[in-house]
């Protein structure tokens, strides 16, 4: 008798209540497995999981493999690869996705490698075709552009997922769900990348990461003048200023303002982007901003495409216009 | 120490043709560069070698053309380069380039202390090549690190991970991927490029024959993955153009999306 | 001939000086022109990279590139802040290479280095307010004193004026024939009698600090004349051919500024419903402009590979130079005529690619006295 495929999810508890994906992707193998018939797993790793266990059944998994020991306390991309791959061979699902976190971009090649398989990176989407196979959607060139991708032969197919895309489901503590367990494996290899230290982040200003608005600018805004105008702006409107590279790099703003891949990445409710070209560096820092307005003399510019609204028009100018209207409207 | 460091030409330009024949970017059609993060990462094995000495050897894999991002390494301050070029290898994926860069390595630089990558490429993004190197090497391997300081026969790499600044002690031979916070790449030196160019050239080319690798282990045929469609993010948007006088424009802003404005800023914008 | 199509050492010294120019004079070429500032903080983060030693021997610290590599710099350099382009070409060329070519060892071994390095800052002083196209003019003169001249004048125009700080001065020992007695002296800033007027202002290129420089007994030792006494009009002559083709170099980078601008406002700017680049008389301007740009690099690069080549180059020279200041000034008018009322608004970078235009077809030899030196070679030519 064919044995029933399996969805498994990838279990990154750590900072969990912050980081959801895996409750997300959860949630999206349930509707996956609808389409193809399949079990959805949970794949915990560590140690004092039990809470992990529960929360991943509650959310939807019907299944969880585990493999807990104390020695298995610290994430570690290498020894979790190798068990993760290990519990693949045994049981040989169809599917397997990991959140797109550090640490899942880091652990997921390495599962994929030691089962020879494929992996689509950083998915925006996933769906199931005809022929029964994940389309895999990925971003490239910053987002500018998607790949669909398959993996036609190789199993499981592997994704790993962006955060923030699938929703959740909400849970149901009454559901119940199989446990399995595999002993730590002997040939587990020594540790060749040690944890020395490890604190979380200074709460350092995240003022740009955090804004509800974000006025972002680029060489278009003509001058240094003009970019300070940017400021009187952001007083208006309650909103941090960030920059491109090349206004960093002139001076003209620290590079804590830095919006880019090497700076900041901000997802503001809404962006205002003046004289912003849209180099790939920084599309894709700004591209989870939920309204773009931009303004740009070239309609055609990568930014103005990405934008909501974008006028056509002098950066500078628009800026000191629109701080004259504002003045006039803010209640 | 003895340092490979892997590095991609990519694309300066941000939308390229797709090629539907092969799945692939049409990437002949643009100006090439080196990925910023590999230059990240070439900087940092810069930074390491002025420290403590060795040497440093750029590989890349790519077409003819991708011979200038060696050059480029080598006006850097990079000692040798290998470019592996094979029309056999076009639509490699992830998967296989690092087994393709891993048989050079094993081949050609079999003695390195240390390979660098840059954490991901500004083309396809996927992160990925790096990690699965170091499964083809057998090495230990930490991605998207910001710091590397070398103590004894260890390194000390510095991250930032998930909301953790993480300090790992890494053995060697190891693997990082470098990200593009910390180390800025330096400018080019007119005089690092004319040195670049010298009547022999220590750049080597090397094809599937060279590498002893059979033609069915590597290139489009060999990859897991498919792409089976590739297509412009953002097209469907139906996004508001505005244009005319400044004045208009804010007043048309502010009429239509005043109140997704003024919601943002917990404020009441007037119609 | 090389240069015809570009090797890949070219194009890596392109992209490694426009990534340069784009980085760290791009965000600034329009204030520093708006202010007439000199921008040394460019200067600071240029030393280290060879700009200021582009063709200068390696044992001298230098880069020791091609010419056409020397070219593609200035070029690129000037695309975005030609008077920083001016500043690089006039230190490199007719400041430091009659140096290379006329120094003595040890004149070498104590002044390239630094200027090399960047941490002194050529010029060339040879016009006066009776001499310019014609060096006859001269009036600064020298007079031997012991171990010493003792030089008297004043230079006008000088390029880099007001931050040279190891200028050559031309002047003559013999002011009854001042052809005999024409020569060549290297003269440090801080020597006591040297002192610099007050900087011009001008209609373009003003980040450029130019200025006049005055001498008053002033001491020079002896051992600071390039070349032999009398030598003077060869080494200024020798000293221009090679120096006009970093003007041409620097006329083709604002060339092609003010083109890339051209197409750029072309695409962006709306009339009648469409772009005007939809518009064929737009068309037919930016098709003629980028064709003769392609005409006037292949000049360019021409004249540089002769030069490499050790064969003579001064009418392909003065060729490109005619031809890439005229083609600028073309390029830079029509580039303006394209932005309409804009193009003459210093909003836009075009208007100081107009105004930065002008001077090519005047200094290091007007095009009158290019055309002088095409025309004597065609008519010395044996028939």
């Amino acid at each position: 008798m064919k044995q029933k495929l399996e969805i498994w999810v990838f279990g990154d508890y750590r900072n969990y209540f912050q980081n959801r994906v895996t409750l997300q992707l959860i949630g999206k193998a349930v509707e996956l497995a609808k389409e193809i018939k399949a079990t959805v797993c949970a794949v915990v790793i560590g140690h004092e999981l039990d809470e992990w266990i529960g929360e991943y059944i509650a959310h939807g998994a019907r299944r969880v493999y585990v493999v807990e020991d104390p020695v298995l306390k610290e994430y570690d991309a290498a020894t979790y690869a190798f068990l993760t791959a290990r519990l693949a061979e045994v049981h040989k699902p169809d599917i397997l996705l990991v959140g797109a976190t550090s640490f899942g971009r880091e652990f997921a090649p390495r599962v994929a490698k030691r089962l020879k398989t494929g992996l689509t990176a950083d998915c925006v989407g996933l769906a199931i075709d005809q022929d029964s196979l994940l389309v895999q959607t990925a971003p490239s060139f910053g987002g500018n552009l998607l790949a669909d991708i398959v993996t036609p032969k190789q199993r499981p197919q592997m994704a790993t997922v962006r955060p923030g895309i699938f929703r959740e489901i909400p849970h149901n503590y009454e559901a119940k769900g199989k446990i399995i367990r595999m002993p730590l494996p002997i040939d587990l290899s020594s540790r060749r990348l040690r944890l020395r230290k490890s604190e979380r982040q200074p709460h350092q200003s995240k003022k740009l990461e955090d804004a509800a608005i974000v006025i972002c600018s680029g060489r278009g805004i003509g001058s240094r003048k003009k970019f300070n105008n940017l400021y009187e702006l952001a007083g208006l409107t309650d909103a941090e200023v960030g920059a491109t590279r090349p206004l960093v790099y002139a001076g003209w703003a620290g590079h804590d303002s830095l919006v880019g891949q090497a700076g900041k990445i901000i997802r503001p409710k809404i962006l205002f982007s003046f004289g912003v070209s849209g180099a790939i560096q920084h599309t894709a820092a700004v591209n989870d901003a939920e309204f773009i307005i931009a303004v740009n003399k070239n309609p055609k510019a990568t930014m103005m495409k990405m934008a909501d609204v974008a006028i056509v028009a002098d950066a500078g100018q628009v800026c000191s216009a629109l701080i004259r209207e504002l003045k006039k409207r803010i209640r | 120490m003895e340092m490979v460091v892997c590095i991609k030409q990519v694309p300066m330009v941000s939308e390229l043709p797709w090629d539907p024949a092969t799945g692939t970017l049409k990437r002949d059609l643009a100006e090439g560069m080196m990925n910023p993060a590999c230059r990240h990462a070439l900087e940092a094995a810069l930074q390491l070698k002025a420290r403590h000495g060795g040497r440093i050897t750029a590989l890349t894999m790519g077409p003819p053309m991708a011979e200038e991002v060696l050059r480029q390494a080598l006006a850097l301050g990079a000692d040798q380069g290998f470019l592996i070029s094979d029309p056999a290898m076009a639509g490699s994926d992830t998967f296989v380039t690092s087994f393709i860069l891993a048989t050079a390595v094993k081949k050609y630089c079999p003695n390195f202390d240390l390979v660098l990558c840059g954490c991901y490429t500004t083309d396809s993004e996927t992160a990925q090549v790096g990690p699965q190197l170091a499964e083809e090497l057998d090495l230990p391997a930490a991605a998207f690190v910001e710091e590397i300081a070398k103590k004894k026969n260890c390194l000390i790499v510095k991250r930032l991970s998930d909301g953790f600044i993480e300090t790992l002690e890494m053995d060697l031979p190891g693997l990082v991927t470098v990200s593009t916070r910390h180390y800025a790449p330096r400018y080019f030196s007119l005089a690092g490029i004319e040195d670049a160019f010298p009547d022999a050239a220590p750049i080597r080319t090397l094809s599937a024959v060279d590498l002893g690798l059979e033609r069915g282990s590597i290139g489009v045929q060999a990859s897991p993955t498919r792409i089976v469609n590739v297509y412009t993010s953002r097209t469907e948007k139906q996004n508001v153009i505005l244009r005319g006088a400044p004045k208009q424009i804010v007043e048309e802003l502010l009429d239509r999306f005043g109140d997704r404005i003024g919601g943002a800023m917990g404020k009441d914008i007037e119609k | 001939m090389s240069g015809i199509i570009p090797c890949m050492k070219h194009q890596i010294v392109r992209k490694a000086v426009r990534e340069f120019a784009e980085s760290e004079l791009g965000p600034i070429a329009h204030d520093i022109d708006r202010d007439a500032r000199f921008p040394w903080e460019v200067v600071e983060k240029m030393r280290p990279l060879n700009f200021f030693g582009l063709q200068t021997p390696r044992e001298y610290g230098g880069a020791a590139l091609d010419t056409i590599s020397y070219a593609i710099a200035i070029e690129e350099v000037s695309r975005v802040s030609a008077a920083m382009g001016l500043c690089l070409t006039v230190h490199n060329s007719v400041g430091i290479y009659p140096i290379v070519r006329f120094g003595t060892k040890k004149q070498k071994e104590r002044f390239l280095p630094d200027l090399a390095g960047g941490k002194r800052i050529g010029g060339f002083c040879l016009t006066e307010a009776n001499a310019g196209s014609d060096a006859g003019g001269v009036e600064t003169h020298a007079v031997r004193d012991g171990d010493s001249y003792i030089l008297n004048g004043t230079k006008i125009f000088v390029t880099n004026g007001g931050i040279c700080t190891t200028p050559l001065i031309f002047a003559t020992m013999n002011p009854a024939d001042m052809r005999k007695g024409f020569s060549v002296f290297i003269v440090e800033k801080e020597t006591p009698g040297f002192s610099v007027g007050e900087i011009e202002d001008l209609c373009g290129m003003r980040a450029n600090p130019v200025s006049s420089l005055f001498f008053e007994d002033c001491r020079v030792p002896a051992d600071n004349l390039l070349g032999r006494p009398g030598e003077g009009l060869k080494i200024g002559l020798i000293a221009l051919d090679t120096g006009r083709l970093g003007i041409a170099a620097q006329a083709l980078g604002i060339a092609q500024a003010a083109f890339e601008a051209a197409v750029k406002y072309a695409k962006e700017r709306h009339q009648f419903g469409q772009p005007v680049s939809a518009n064929q008389t737009i068309q037919n301007y930016l098709a003629d402009m980028v064709t003769e740009i392609d005409a006037a690099r292949l000049l360019l690069y021409r004249g540089c590979a002769l030069k490499d080549a050790g064969k003579p180059f001064s009418a392909e020279a003065a060729m490109a130079k005619l031809y890439c200041s005229g083609l600028a000034v073309r390029v830079s008018t029509t580039a303006v005529q394209i932005h309409g009322g804009y193009g003459y608004s210093k909003e836009y970078d075009v208007e100081r690619y107009f105004r930065d235009a002008k001077v090519t077809e005047i200094y290091e030899g007007t095009s009158e006295v290019q055309r002088m030196v095409i025309a004597r070679s065609v008519l010395s030519a044996p028939t």
